[in-house]
This record gives C-alpha cells, structure tokens and sequence, in this order.
C-alpha cells in the first residue's frame, strides 16, 4: 500500500517538474522571440493635427492598396519544414499507398482465378483477405495525393502552371479514371460473394486496367520533368502526346508496374507476419504462414527481373543524354547505387533465409538443406561484389599509398562489369533455393527424371559460366562494347529461369508426395524476416524515388525550367536518408493503423 | 517478462530503418550547387582566357563529368590531354580551332574511333554555354599540350562561316 502511495508520488512529483520545465522553456523562449522597442519621445510640439495626420495616413495606404501590381509568385516558401521537403515526404507517402493499391488488386486477382480454375475456395478467401487492406489503403492515397496537389500549387505556382500548359488536356481522363477506380474497388471489394464469379473477376479486372491507366497518365508527369519531349527550346507545346510518350515513360511504367508487384506483395505478407505472430491458434497460424508465404513468393517473382527492368529505364536515361546519364552513374548520385546494392543484397538475403526456413515446414525436405551453405556463400560473395565502390573514402598518404583513389585490386570490383556479374549471379542464386523449396518433399515419377535433373544443372551452370565470361571480358574490352554485355548476361539467366522452370513443371507433373507441408510450423523469425523485407523494400522505393527525381538537379524540367528556388541543390546522401527513413516510419505508422483496421473485422466475425 | 509481438515488430521496423539511415551516413558527403557563372571580359590575357575556360569546363560546362585528363584504360570518352596539339593532326585542312569548335559546336560531327556518340549540345539548355565561354574553352583545350591563339575577339566556327549560334557581344 505504502509502495504504491509512493509510485503515485514519484508520479506526481514527475508530472509537476516537467510541467514546471515546460512552462520554464516556454516564457524564456516567450521572452527572447520579443523584440526590445525603445519608447517614442518626442520633445517638439506636432505641425500636424493629430486627426488630419490620421486621415492623411488612411487616404495614403487606401492609395497604394488601390494601385498594387498583381505580381505572380515563383515560390512561397514553407517555414521551418522547407518546401522542397513537404513536397518530398508527400510525394513518397503518395507514391507508397497508390504502389500499395495498385499492386493488391493485381494479385489478389490473379489468386482469385486461381481458386476459381481449381475451385479451391481458400484461394478466393486468401484473395478476399488481401483486398481488406484496400479500401483505407485507397483513402490515404487520395488524401495524400489532394495534399500533395494543393501544396505543390501553393509552394511551387509557376512551375506547376508550366505543367498544366502542357498537361491540361491528361488532367479530365485522370480524374475520370480516379472515378472509376473508385467505382470498381469499391464494388469489387463489398461484391465479393454477392456478384457470379464471372462478373466478379470482371470487376477486378476492371479495377486492374483503371489502376494501370491512372499510373501511366502519372508517370507521364513526372517523366516528362526528366526526359522532356514535344516542347520547342523555350518549352512551348509542340505535342502532348510526344510530351507523355517521352524517353523514360515506357521504362518507367514497366519498372513500376512490376515494382508495385513486388512492394504489394511484400506489405501483404508483413500483414500476415504481423496476424502470424498474434494468432492464437493453430489454424490461424496455418492460414497466416500460407498468406506470408504467397505474399513474399509474389514479391520474389516479381522481384527477380526488376534489376532487368531498371537497367532499361537506365539505359533510356543514357540515351537521351549521356551528361544525365553520368550524373546519375558517376556523379553526384554514384555513391547512392552504393546503400542500394546495400539494400538489394538485403532483400536477396532476407528472401533466401525465408525460403531456407520455410523447409522447416515440409517434411522430407532435408536433402536439399546440405546445399544452403553453398548458396550462402555464392551470395555473400555476390553481395560484397556489389557492395564495394569503385572509389574509397581515404586519407591523403593512403590515396597516395593506394596509387589513386580507387583501390588497387578491390578496385576492379567497384566497375559494372563485376556489378552485373553481382546482380545476375544474385538472381539465378536465388532461383535456385527457391528451386529447392518447390522440390521439398516431392520426388519425380517421369522416366527422364535423371535426364531432366542433369538438363536443369547444365542450364544453370551453363548460364553462371556465360555470365562470369562475360563479366571478365568487359574488363579487356572498349567501353562501347563493354556495356552491350549485359544484355547477353541477362539474356542468359532469363533463359536458364524460364527453361529450368519449363522442365521442373513437365518433371513434378504427378511428383510422389515425401511427405506433407505443415502450413505454421515454422519457426517465428521467419515473420519477423518478412517484415525486415517489407521495410527494406519500402526504403528502396523511397531511395530510387530520390534519385529518379533528384536527378535533374537545378531544373523542374530538365533543361526547360530551371529550379531558382533556394532548395536548388543536390543536398547530401546522408540528408537525404534521413528524409527517405521518416518518410518509411510514416509509412509504417499508417501501414499499422491499416492492419489494426483490416484485424477489426476479424474481431467482429469471432464475436458474430 | 515476454516482449508483445507489435512492440518486437516496431522495434525492428525503427532499427532496420536506422541501420539504412547510418549506411547513408558512412558514404562520402557532398552537397551539389548550380554551376557558378565564370567572369568574361573582352581584354582579358591568354592566360587568364585559359584559367576561365578551365574553370568553366570543370563547372558549368560539366565536361570533367565524363572526359579525363592524363587517364589511359577503359575510358567512357576521349581523354583530353593533349589535345591542344592532337586537334590540328585530326582532319586534315582542318586547324585545331576548327576542330575544336566544331566538335563543340556539333559533338556528332566527329567520332573518336572506339568511342560511342553522346555528347551533348551544349550551347544549349542544361548546359547552354554562350559564345563567349565555349571560345574560353577553346583556349582551355589548346593549352592542353599546345599553343593558345583564340582570343575573346575570335570568331570561330560556326559564326566565321555565319551559322547558327549567338554572336559574341
């Protein structure tokens, strides 16, 4: 009793110091922000009376009131925040639900067709969990995108009046579009069960085109402010279509697209990580560990040819101009490509842990777990391959030590010829452990299985022996021919993935069962691996969103519209992190009230 | 005591997010500012011709951003050492001026073998560079193991043959 007479006091005492403290710092802060004004005197008698002088003073300021030239504003500045930084955050934060609501409706789709071919109704239940996280998903992505509408016409006025003239006739579409997407995820969502099955995936569908076309209309927008197309010199309208179809926009809408993919499916399983680690019972554990898993498979899968996608969207960059291209490669922005291969290696990582720890799950499975450690040091060779820079951070005597700035043997691996051997070495990696995961507990009844088996290694093989040639070529060959290599690289693994894949379906068709899969029998950190991948995925988005944009630099439209803002410069990596890191912790905050809103309905179902 | 799960998952969702925001942190640090204008006046010296070409081509000319000087290997474009005296010997009837502000003028006219196209036109927008800092350039260029002769009251190509471009002021 006395115990806790005592807490109560501490308790108190503290609230009364820090209130004390509050109130202390609030009057001197008071006081400091109150400018000392000496007081009037005035020793001469006034030529003017005091009510004329008034009157004379009302008709002057009514006179200059009366004659103010309007005067449009370039910027308007946010105070403290900064304009660039609000618009930054807001467009993130946009860009994460809108990539969120994109994604969901693609696979959740895509599940419910299945469940409709096979006439498995978990498949249209998974489906039906996916799209709760929409409707909230889709209400946030509305307001931040209104917010970020209304702030960039208050802070930025005339470049967003520059936009408007040559987007005006994009804006009617997008906004009849956003009507439809509406129309369709909301009837799409509260139909499931009450539409036929037909008319159902019809809605989807529906909802997955609408979605598309928003996202393209969008991406025309910000594309044109780095590759602008169908504008004379001075940025008046040639074309409109030339302006949306510029360099980077096909680029850019295939990377998102399957970037959404791989994003949605990545947040969708954090959600069953996050319902996973709550359940409190068996069948839910068992329902949750099959939602993550789906989740990260359909972000692995689209995963995989996203390095594929963005060196597209690189390579359109370097041909509209090299100088931007460097830029981004060489320049102000080389070392970011840095954190990224930091980030990838991570989501290679994470992906192949998850996969090694789900054959926990499949009975039999322990054959192939002899071969993860060789896996593992393939991708941990790959990721310090891809993590080390071209050039180090080095005091005067070691650059002078080292003969330059770039080490002399740790040096050869900071270029893109061991960059691209990384990455595509990475990818067939992880192909293969998740190869082996689909092999688990299932053995081969064809004929030509050994056949097959043999077939499968020398593809594979054959494709890592092509790319590591090739890799080492590029260092013995000009530039022009070197960077035509990693089209044959990636040409290489491609085939290797599609054609092993080929043989493994014909080969498993009617494969012996070895033994069952128990659906939440694993082991809990591999939920807590899920969501690690989440917000790792998470802040590449934001990272590549930065450089994407940043890379104009000083100009709103490359080269058309100079930036005359005080905000026009590229400001440090380290600055710009941080802003990428608040904006991932905002996400998360959101994200988590989503998932508390998605759990309510379960709450009210088991009190139904 | 067990930790709550959504207290476990907060606390990873902040270390892995700071673990990203450190790596930031440990690579090199540079703020990027819009090129400075570079100063030009019509009687400047040779040598001070030179240094403001110099210093235009290291900055708002962004020619450093893809040619070396003094570098041999893999290289993206030609390196630019001695170019002063290699310009002369690269067409023939052709002088090293010409040459050189042809190339300028018009990066595509003129193809290094091994090298690919891609430089920019950079008389105008981003780079944009007036008359008046390409002929500074010129002079950078030709001092680069040669004799400067350019002047800010040159006319070089394509205003001599009355082409395109803005007159020097």
């Amino acid at each position: 009793m006395k115990g806790r007479l005592n807490a109560k006091i501490a308790v108190a005492s503290a609230a009364v110091v820090a209130i004390a403290l509050a109130t202390t710092v609030g009057i001197v802060r008071f006081v400091l922000s109150t400018e000392y004004r000496a007081p009037v005197r005035s020793d001469e008698a006034q030529s003017t009376p005091r009510v004329q002088a008034q009157q004379d003073e009302a008709a002057a300021k009514a006179k200059a009131d009366r004659e103010k030239p309007y005067t449009e504003e370039t910027y308007r500045r946010l105070p403290r925040v900064g304009s660039r930084v609000a618009v930054w955050v807001l467009a993130q934060l946009h860009l994460l639900f809108a990539a969120f609501v994109l994604a969901v409706p693609i696979f959740a789709l895509t599940i419910e067709f299945i469940g409709w071919l096979n006439g498995d109704k978990r498949y249209d239940e998974l489906a039906h969990e996916f799209t709760k996280l929409l409707s909230v998903s889709f209400s946030l992505t509305a307001s931040f995108g209104a917010f970020l509408l209304f702030m960039l016409v208050l802070l930025y006025p005339k470049f967003m009046n520059y936009l408007m003239h040559v987007f005006s006739p994009t804006f009617a579409p997008y906004v009849g579009l956003f009507f439809l997407e509406a129309f369709f995820l909301y009837s799409y969502y509260y139909g499931w069960g009450k539409f036929s099955a037909v008319v159902h995936l019809l809605l989807g569908l529906g909802l997955n085109v609408v979605g598309t076309a928003i996202m393209l209309i969008a991406n025309s927008w910000l594309t044109f402010m780095t590759t602008p197309a169908g504008v004379s010199e001075s940025g008046a309208v040639i074309s409109t279509w030339a302006a949306v179809h510029n360099y980077t926009w096909m680029p850019l809408n295939i990377h998102r697209f399957i970037a959404n993919i791989a994003f949605g499916g990545s947040v969708a399983a954090a959600y069953a990580a996050f319902k996973f680690l709550g359940a409190k019972t068996d069948a839910e554990r068992a329902h949750y560990d099959w939602m993550g898993y789906i989740g990260n498979f359909v972000a692995i899968c689209a995963f995989l040819p996203l390095p594929f996608a963005g060196y597209w969207l690189a390579s359109e960059i370097y041909a509209y101009s090299q100088t931007l291209g460097i830029t981004m490669m060489g320049g102000a922005f080389s070392w970011l490509f840095i954190i990224q291969a930091v980030l990838i290696g991570n989501l290679f990582l994470g992906a192949n842990y998850y996969l090694w720890l789900g054959m926990g799950r499949v009975q039999a499975s322990e054959r192939f777990q002899g071969y993860i450690k060789y896996l593992l040091i393939l991708i941990a060779l790959c990721f310090a391959v891809w993590a080390t820079p071209r050039s180090i951070i080095a005091t005067v005597s070691e650059t002078r030590a080292m003969g330059g700035g770039a080490h002399p043997q740790l040096g050869y691996l900071g270029v893109m010829s061991a960059k691209n051997t990384a990455v595509n070495l990475l990818i067939l990696t992880t192909y293969v452990s998740f190869l082996l995961y689909r092999r688990s507990g299932r053995t081969p009844t064809v004929a030509w299985a050994k056949l097959g088996n043999a077939l499968q290694v020398a593809i594979s093989l054959l494709a890592g022996g092509i790319v590591l040639f090739l890799g080492i070529y590029g260092y013995f060959v000009e530039a022009a021919v070197r960077i035509g290599l990693s089209i044959p690289q990636v040409g290489s693994v491609l085939f290797a993935m599609i054609t092993v894949t080929a043989i493994d379906v014909l080969m498993y068709r009617n494969a012996r069962s070895l033994g069952e899969t128990h659906w939440g029998r694993i082991h809990p950190v591999s939920q807590y691996v899920l969501i690690f991948l989440a917000v790792t995925f998470t802040w590449l988005m934001g990272l590549m969103g930065y450089v994407r944009s940043g890379l104009r630099q000083h100009w709103h439209v490359y080269g058309v519209v100079r930036d005359t803002s005080v905000d026009a410069f590229t400001p440090t990596l380290g600055y710009a992190t941080r802003i990428v890191s608040i904006t991932v912790l905002i996400f998360f905050l959101l994200i988590g009230f989503v998932f508390w809103l998605a759990s309510l309905s379960d709450h009210k179902k088991e009190h139904a | 005591m067990s930790v709550p799960a959504p207290l476990k998952i907060l606390a990873l969702i902040v270390a892995t997010t700071a673990f990203y925001t450190m790596v930031g942190q440990l690579v090199p640090q540079k703020e990027v500012h819009p090129p400075k204008e570079t100063a030009l006046k019509k009687e400047m010296t040779s040598d001070e011709l030179v240094g403001a070409g110099k210093e235009i081509a290291e900055g708002k000319g962004l020619c450093s951003t893809c040619h070396t000087i003094g570098k041999s290997g893999a290289l993206r474009f030609p390196d630019l050492a001695g170019i002063g005296t290699r310009a002369a010997t690269r067409r023939p009837g052709l002088s090293d001026v010409d040459y050189l502000a042809q190339s300028i003028y018009d990066p595509n006219l003129y193809i290094v073998p091994g090298f690919n196209p891609g430089m920019p036109v950079i008389n105008k927008p981003p780079i944009g560079l007036s008359d008046q800092e390409i002929l500074a350039v010129i002079a950078y260029l030709q001092s680069l193991g040669g004799k400067t002769t350019v002047t800010m009251e040159s006319k070089v190509w394509p205003l001599a043959a009355g082409g395109a471009g803005q007159k020097a002021q």
